[in-house]
């Protein structure tokens, strides 16, 4: 976790050196008061303090840290997220209320081994639900796919 | 007189068979909520805030705000019947509560921590109720220099009350910021990191951001870290559940105080109800003149960090409905709402939209009445609930926090930007980087630029107007000491390292 920990302070400082950056860009008085880039580059140059602040910590810990970053269950984290990024990306093709039903019923298969009855039933009545609730009750225009759900 | 005519009318808006029929369903989804561990208060706030956009504002935040004091009732539940909180709220009634059902007295220790729960939450409604109308009309003398104040101190106060690495926090605040600076600047007309994407102009909803970090990322934490909803052993029977007087009279101070405690850590910025909960069940323990008996059943050690809960998230609403500053991650998500419906949270809501307000109010005294029946009558059918598996529970927040985030403005960038501020929300979890503080910043971002910068120009640049005014000058004095805290408390640590190491 310490290596981690370093990681993620230098991430914060190339953050932050790109929030002063692009602030810097910005004009930093307006034509009575403070103009848009002034809190932004005070925001960016902070973020600059805190991270050498956080990466020198990091530094004096690094082999303290006993805990690791990556847990025996971050590949199933890793797994949903990838379900998830797919599912979005088949959104133009199922539709959103589709696509929600075939996500919940395929990780309730694939993540909780749950019976294919109950995966089914439940993406069904999950497609049901997200189209009456939101798209008609509520009339929110759900995307739909190439199925038209 | 004018708290009575006040309450009169609260009474008449809260008593409409939709608003009694949306808090009962409120304090219910609160209490399920409460009992399944793996979704929070803020979580599920944040996915029904969307449902309610086509709502009546004043029905839709009694809804919200049952939930929000509901789900400490809930998670009592779980905390004494299988040791496992379902709220961070009640991680210190677990200590005597499980140590009581052990012992097969499950049921006063129910029954304490709902008639301590509806004494504090009643208590605290009154006082709430001629409280918050002084502090709004307190607030009401406040100008740019003082709003910008407040809310530097709410974030500085964070870093001391935050119970973390201050510069994570700072850290984490100061991304919260940045997020709320995205998009067309108001003032100058001038696009602010929007990098040539059109849906970046007009800001980052909140919402989204809200979605993701509490609905994607919890998601993706409770996988890793396994959440048990399946280790039920006890069985219930509603007529457990009564007090015998001796349980009462050993209690009852310990309801006081703990509601006392709850409603004041309640309203400070930061201070939320974890916090209230915990300083209660010390403060009992201090008290007591048999504290060996805490963490062996104690049943004021049910009693009082139960009542501090509610009370603290009853006493929340105080800040954030007279001055406009959420204290808590669920408030401030409730604040994001406010916005939603197009209404500022301040000292003129008191004025401009009485209905809600006491309406509210008076929301309470019903929701808190609903609790306390639902507490002795429906605990066998929410201990059913948590056989859930989170399998499916996933699923549900998923779907919940995807629809809501495209909900926000009818837009499929929505999600993919909901789906990497998850990613963001569970890296930040891992590696100990509050989420709350950044939320906190989002919200107040706004007013925390837009009042300095007003303040600044009618200063002519000068930073002296927030000393010159006396109640800005606490504020920003108070945020200063509270920035500079960590930065003592850490000298302090390494003169007594240096001082123990040479002997």
């Amino acid at each position: 976790m310490g290596v981690a920990h370093l990681l993620a302070g230098i991430v914060v400082l190339l953050f932050g050196s790109v929030v002063t950056f692009f602030a810097s860009q910005l004009p930093y008085k307006g034509e009575y008061g403070p103009g848009p880039g002034f809190l932004p580059l005070w925001i960016g140059m902070a973020l600059i303090g805190c991270a050498i602040a956080a990466i020198l910590k990091a530094v004096r810990q690094v082999d303290r840290e006993k805990e690791r970053f990556v847990q025996p269950k971050t590949r199933h984290v890793a797994f949903i997220f990838v379900t998830l990024i797919v599912t979005f990306l088949l959104v133009p093709v199922f539709g959103l209320s589709l696509g929600l039903a075939l996500f919940t019923g395929f990780t309730m298969r694939t993540a909780g081994r749950h019976g294919w009855i109950l995966c089914i039933a439940t993406a069904a009545v999950t497609a049901a639900a997200v189209r009456l609730i939101f798209g008609v009750m509520l009339d929110i225009p759900l995307p739909k796919g190439v199925v038209g759900l | 007189m004018d708290l009575l005519s006040n309450l009169l009318t609260g009474f008449s808006v809260a008593l409409s068979w939709q608003n009694i029929l949306f808090c009962g369903l409120g304090v219910l989804f609160g209490q399920l909520v409460g009992v399944l561990p793996g979704i929070g208060a803020p979580t599920a706030i944040a996915l029904l805030l969307p449902l309610t956009f086509t709502m009546n504002p004043t029905t839709a935040i009694i809804m919200l705000a049952g939930i929000y004091y509901g789900v400490a009732y809930g998670g009592t539940i779980t905390s004494v019947l299988i040791n496992v909180p379902g709220e961070s709220s009640t991680v210190m009634t677990t200590l005597d509560g499980y140590q009581m059902a052990l012992q097969g007295r499950a049921g006063p220790a129910l029954s304490v921590a709902a008639l301590g729960s509806f004494i504090a939450g009643t208590v605290s409604v009154v006082v709430l109720m001629s409280f918050a109308p002084i502090l709004a009309r307190f607030a009401l003398r406040f100008g740019p220099a003082e709003y910008f104040g407040l809310t530097a101190m709410a974030f500085g106060l964070l870093t001391v009350m935050g119970g973390g690495d201050p510069v994570k926090i700072i850290i984490a605040t100061l991304t919260g910021l940045f997020f709320a600076t995205i998009g067309i600047d108001v003032v100058s007309g001038l696009p602010r990191f929007a990098f040539g994407v059109p849906e970046l102009l007009g800001g980052i909803d909140p919402i989204v951001i809200i979605t993701g970090m509490f609905g994607i990322a919890e998601v993706f934490n409770s996988i890793e870290e396994e959440v048990r909803t399946d280790v039920l052993k006890a069985k219930f029977r509603v007529r457990d559940v009564f007090l015998t007087w001796q349980d009462w009279v050993q209690s009852r101070w310990a309801v006081v105080r703990g509601s006392a405690i709850g409603f004041l850590v309640g309203m400070l910025p930061a201070g939320g109800i974890t916090t209230a909960s915990f300083l209660a069940y010390l403060m009992e323990k201090r008290v007591s003149k048999t504290p060996e008996r805490f963490g062996r059943g104690a049943i004021e050690g049910v009693a009082a960090p139960e009542s501090a809960n509610n009370a603290a998230s009853i006493s929340g609403f105080a800040p954030l409905l007279a001055l406009g500053l959420p204290g808590s991650p669920t408030t401030a998500i409730l604040l994001a709402g406010f916005m939603m419906w197009g209404i500022r949270p301040g000292p003129m809501l008191f004025q401009t939209k009485p209905d809600l307000v006491w309406g509210l109010f008076a929301s309470m005294y019903i929701g808190n009445v609903m609790l306390v029946l639902m507490n002795i009558f429906l605990i066998p059918a929410f201990v059913t609930v948590l056989r859930i598996p989170y399998t499916i529970l996933m699923g549900l927040i998923v779907v919940f926090s995807t629809v809501g985030a495209f909900s926000a403005n009818n837009n499929f960038f929505d999600i993919w930007m909901m789906l990497g501020l998850g990613v963001l929300g569970y890296l930040m979890k891992k590696l100990n980087y509050p989420v709350v503080p950044l939320i906190l910043a989002l919200v107040l971002g706004k007013l925390a630029e837009n009042s300095l910068r007003q303040a600044l120009t009618l200063s002519g640049g000068s930073m002296g107007i927030f000393f010159k005014r006396p109640i800005s000058a606490v504020f920003v004095s108070l945020a200063i000491l509270a920035y500079l805290f960590p930065l003592v408390q850490w000298a302090i640590k390494s003169r007594r390292t240096r001082r123990l190491a040479k002997g």
